[in-house]
């Protein structure tokens, strides 16, 4: 059967949806292509967080708070409970080397109005009174939120639904086809041709393979996470809970060395604390490069566990029912890739890593800004996928 | 107490009509159902209702019972509490 369409989504993750979403919004005739289920690949193995903490102040941070405050609108806009709430988020301060790096991060944000601030040793323990004793301080960013990931892709799907989008789901794209003057044309798939000008490439980890078909070369790499799910148990934290030291190990290079065990550096392992609206909550988190790999390595399961009780000791005692892996869309730069292409009618938004969800409302949006010819909302040169073309990239 | 009531998974309390909810919103596996509704995702991680969604799964979409995949079973086998998957039980 031959559809058409303005414009075909690929991927029916937490990207492609919210792209799907607000094409559909300008009465756009969208179709969204997904191999599996909604959120089947890495939206469903991964955590709910929608958070600015952790972005550099600068345009990282722009970035992520224009997509944050999207949110709340959208769960109104949306009728699907996506569980969205905005408690705040706490980055903990092992040392004196960390609390001035603290300080000086949270400056900076203050300055572009992020709503931060320092928590002295006092004031954290009473905050947040199952901490490790010895934390010396936190910095807390009152505006973080997060959300059930699947709830997002779902409810995006059902609105886009709403509007006119027609979702196809078990559908797997096996081809591009291009006009002769090198423009998009069409999609195929294994059930059938879908004729159009407009395509975007909201594949994730699997946005290479569909790049490979308009021989588009697409820097992803896929980078495994781990984390552990705990039973449904008493308050453990307010907010969440995560380790600035991991940060500041990101942001200072080789400048800072985090004094734990060697395998937490060999694993990436940061510690993450983030309850659920199902009064339970999940602890990350690991990054590895394993390829496809989705299965749970036995030494970061005890890593994590180790960390988590670290920082919280009363979780000892406390059970974990399951533990997951999922893989994030990896870019060499770290930041997403949101953007059109040197191929006419083409265009990717993926790459996100561990940002796909906080960032996937902008993306949306940015997307159909692209595709409409409009002035975009904050501009999206560091998002450009042409930003690769002069390094030698191998996809 | 009417069918659409009845609790087929009793860790996390989801209805009869609940899973009915989610496969008419597109979940096709018992992993499609249980991100939709919690089904499977409590203490007992679907070892009481699997059967029982599986077999809902058949009766609304007409799938063969063999031909329904089992779901994804990931560690622990049964809950460990953090002190002793961490190593650090008797710190």
């Amino acid at each position: 059967m031959t559809r058409s369409a303005d414009v075909v989504i690929i991927g029916g993750g937490a990207i492609g949806t919210a792209v799907t979403y607000y094409l559909a919004k300008r009465n756009l005739k969208v179709i969204m292509v997904e191999k599996g289920d909604i959120a089947q690949g890495t939206s469903s193995k991964c955590d709910g967080n929608v958070l600015i903490h952790d972005k550099l102040p600068g345009y990282d941070a722009s970035l992520a708070k224009l997509s944050q405050d999207m949110f709340p609108g959208l769960t109104k806009e949306i009728d699907y409970d996506m569980h969205w709430t905005r408690k705040g988020s706490l980055l903990l301060i092992e040392s004196q080397q960390e609390m001035e790096v603290a300080k000086e991060f949270c400056r900076k944000q203050q300055e572009q109005g992020l709503p931060v601030r320092i928590m002295d040793q006092y004031e954290v323990h009473e905050d947040e009174p199952k901490l490790a004793k010895d934390i010396i301080g936190g910095l807390e960013t009152q505006c973080d939120g997060s959300l059930d990931p699947m709830a997002l892709a779902y409810g995006l799907t059902h609105g886009a639904q709403k509007l006119g989008a027609e979702i196809l789901t078990y559908t797997s794209v096996t081809g591009i086809g291009l006009n002769s003057d090198g423009s998009v044309g069409k999609v195929i798939t294994d059930k059938g041709e879908i004729l159009t000008k407009n395509v975007v490439n909201a594949a994730g980890i699997w946005a290479p393979e569909i790049g490979a078909m308009v021989n588009l070369k697409i820097p992803i790499k896929p980078r495994q996470g781990q984390i552990l799910v705990a039973e449904r148990t008493f308050p453990v934290a307010r907010r969440k809970v995560v380790e600035f030291g991991y940060l500041m190990a990101k942001f200072e290079g080789d400048n800072y060395q985090r004094s734990v065990p060697p395998e937490m550096v060999e694993y990436g392992i940061a510690f993450v604390f983030e309850p659920t609206h199902a009064n339970n909550f999940l602890i990350g988190s690991s990054r590895r490069f394993v390829g496809m790999d989705i299965t749970c390595h036995n030494g970061v399961l005890k890593a994590l566990a180790q960390r988590a009780v670290r920082f919280f000791p009363v979780m000892k005692d406390i059970n974990v029912i399951r533990s997951y892996a999922g893989l994030r869309p990896y870019t060499p730069d770290h930041m997403p890739i949101v953007s059109d292409s040197e191929v006419p009618g083409f265009y990717v938004a993926a790459g996100h890593e561990g940002d796909g969800i906080g960032l996937s409302l902008i993306t949306g949006k940015l997307m159909t800004q692209i595709i409409c010819g409009e002035q975009t909302e904050i501009t999206i040169d560091p998002l450009r996928l042409s930003r690769f073309a002069d390094e030698n990239v191998s996809a | 107490m009417n069918d659409k009531d009845l609790l087929v998974c009793r860790c996390e309390e989801i209805s009869d009509e609940e899973i009915r909810e989610a496969i008419r919103q597109g979940a096709r596996t018992i992993t499609g159902i249980k991100r939709r509704t919690r089904a499977g995702m409590g203490l007992c991680q679907g070892r009481t209702c699997q059967r029982l969604v599986a077999r809902i799964l058949a009766e609304e979409t007409g799938m063969k019972p063999e031909d329904i995949d089992p779901g994804t079973d990931r560690p622990p086998v049964k809950p460990v509490s953090f002190g002793v998957l961490g190593g650090v039980a008797n710190d």
